[in-house]
């Protein structure tokens, strides 16, 4: 019983670890998408002028789920004829900073609102913006994420000798 | 349409307060009463439905300007820029907008328009069998004559246009129309508005129109709209030489103002259009005036 009780408590911590991992992990793939979704939206105005809920609707799958409904969150907007609104966009996300959340959200708020050159000048700007919150968070991501998984591991393992 | 496009409020007001469908245009200018074009009449908007007295009326914000452009754009300005620098913008269902701003240019050329300040509404309706007066004088034996459909803005031209092509479709006249639709306008996207037997091109000037339609598409009939420039003038000489029959519409009041346009003088002096369907809003949109031939004698009314 008692040794049950204590692999129990060590998968928790590894648990708790993997989860806190997790956060990292989604900012990173949060961030690349970001990019990704830049550079989409800049080739596709600049080539068939599509317009945005067509490109939002047309992204893979992948990326769509990288980018936690953000994009499905805009388009929900164009729908419904409402404000756009930051708590509206950012539904559900919550491992963002609210300094990352204004970028993101000034971007947002930027789409489609003027011609092709401008919108593409624009879209270029808040890619570098994203480049570098996209790296920084890859940095973090390698560095604190495999370290709380790790953490984990030891924690557990840690609270199995003391136990015993 | 006009829901995805005009605030909540505007739309709700628009629906249960006023007959939607007696609307021929809102316009919504910054900081200004909205004004109801209906029928021949101009009236206020107001909380309770139309007003004469602006004290009642709705006055708009730039914001609401700039919100009703941005959603008639699909959230796209981008992709309608080529429009918008022309001052106006088609939606789905021929409803058009016409736009006022600042014109941004850029080595001489215009580049874009921003700084939107008023917002002209036209909701098209089809009136039904409204060219049947005219129908009979604009052919003969062998088969449509070129006719010139004149009348002052908001006059009836385009629904002119449109009835008469379905008419044509109707009667099973199963000529090849081509439909040059510079504006989007002409075909509204309504079951059937242009008949069966009907190509159209969109968005393009009249000079390419013309030329990749009477290449591509061998059409018996060109219609369209709005002859305003040289190159038009140019564009009806070159399918008419090609044999292409040419059904289109000016901007003018009268016969005598039409002769004034400088750029007209080569096609009334060479008699290009055989016939002037003259229209005006003396009953509403669309009431005939008179039918004249080359000569400018009546033919009919």
């Amino acid at each position: 019983m008692k040794f049950i009780i204590l692999i129990a408590i060590a998968v928790c911590c590894i648990y708790v670890g993997y989860a806190y991992s997790k956060k990292y992990r989604k900012r990173a793939n949060f961030f690349s998408a970001l990019v990704m979704l830049c550079q989409k939206f800049d080739v596709e105005i600049k080539f068939s002028r599509e317009r945005i809920k067509n490109i939002f609707e047309n992204i893979d799958q992948k990326h769509k789920q990288n980018l936690c409904g953000l994009t499905d969150n805009f388009i929900l907007f164009i729908d419904q004829q409402t404000s756009l609104e930051k708590e509206t966009l950012f539904k559900n996300i919550t491992f963002l900073k609210e300094e990352e959340k204004d970028v993101i959200f000034m971007f947002f708020k930027t789409l489609g609102r003027s011609d092709v050159d401008s919108q593409s000048q624009e879209t270029k700007n808040f890619q570098s913006r994203f480049e570098t919150l996209s790296s920084s968070a890859t940095n973090e991501n390698k560095k604190y994420g495999s370290l709380s998984v790790k953490l984990g591991v030891i924690v557990g393992l840690f609270l199995i000798v003391l136990f015993i | 349409m006009l829901k995805k496009i005009l605030p909540n409020d505007i739309y709700n007001i628009l629906t249960t307060r006023v007959n939607i469908n007696s609307v021929n245009e809102i316009r919504i200018r910054a900081d200004k009463p909205i004004v109801l074009l209906i029928g021949i009449q101009r009236v206020f908007l107001g909380s309770s439905g139309i007003t004469a007295n602006i004290k009642e009326a709705i006055f708009a914000s730039k914001i609401m300007v700039e919100d009703v452009i941005f959603r008639a754009s699909e959230c796209s300005i981008y992709s309608v820029n080529e429009q918008i620098k022309r001052g106006f913008l088609v939606m789905k269902g021929g409803i058009r907008l016409g736009i006022g701003g600042d014109m941004i240019e850029d080595s001489g050329k215009i580049k874009t328009m921003t700084n939107f300040t008023s917002v002209n509404i036209r909701i098209p309706h089809e009136i039904k069998n409204c060219s049947l007066s005219a129908f009979n004088y604009l052919l003969n034996e062998k088969g449509v004559q070129n006719t010139l459909v004149i009348s002052p803005p908001g006059g009836g031209k385009t629904t002119f246009l449109r009835d008469f092509v379905k008419q044509l479709s109707l009667r099973n006249y199963a000529y090849n129309v081509l439909v040059l639709d510079e504006r989007g306008e002409l075909d509204i996207g309504v079951d059937g508005c242009i008949g069966n037997f009907a190509d159209k091109i969109c968005y393009s000037n009249k000079t390419v129109g013309f030329e990749n339609g009477i290449r591509a598409l061998s059409p018996n009939i060109i219609v369209t709209d709005e002859l305003g420039q040289n190159e038009d003038v140019d564009a009806i000489l070159y399918a008419v030489n090609c044999g292409v029959s040419i059904m289109a519409s000016v901007h003018s009041d009268t016969i005598e103002n039409l002769q004034q346009k400088p750029y007209f003088e080569k096609l009334l002096a060479g008699k290009v259009f055989k016939r002037f369907v003259l229209l005006s809003t003396r009953n509403g949109p669309g009431t005939l005036e008179g039918i004249y031939d080359e000569n400018f004698a009546r033919v009919k009314i």
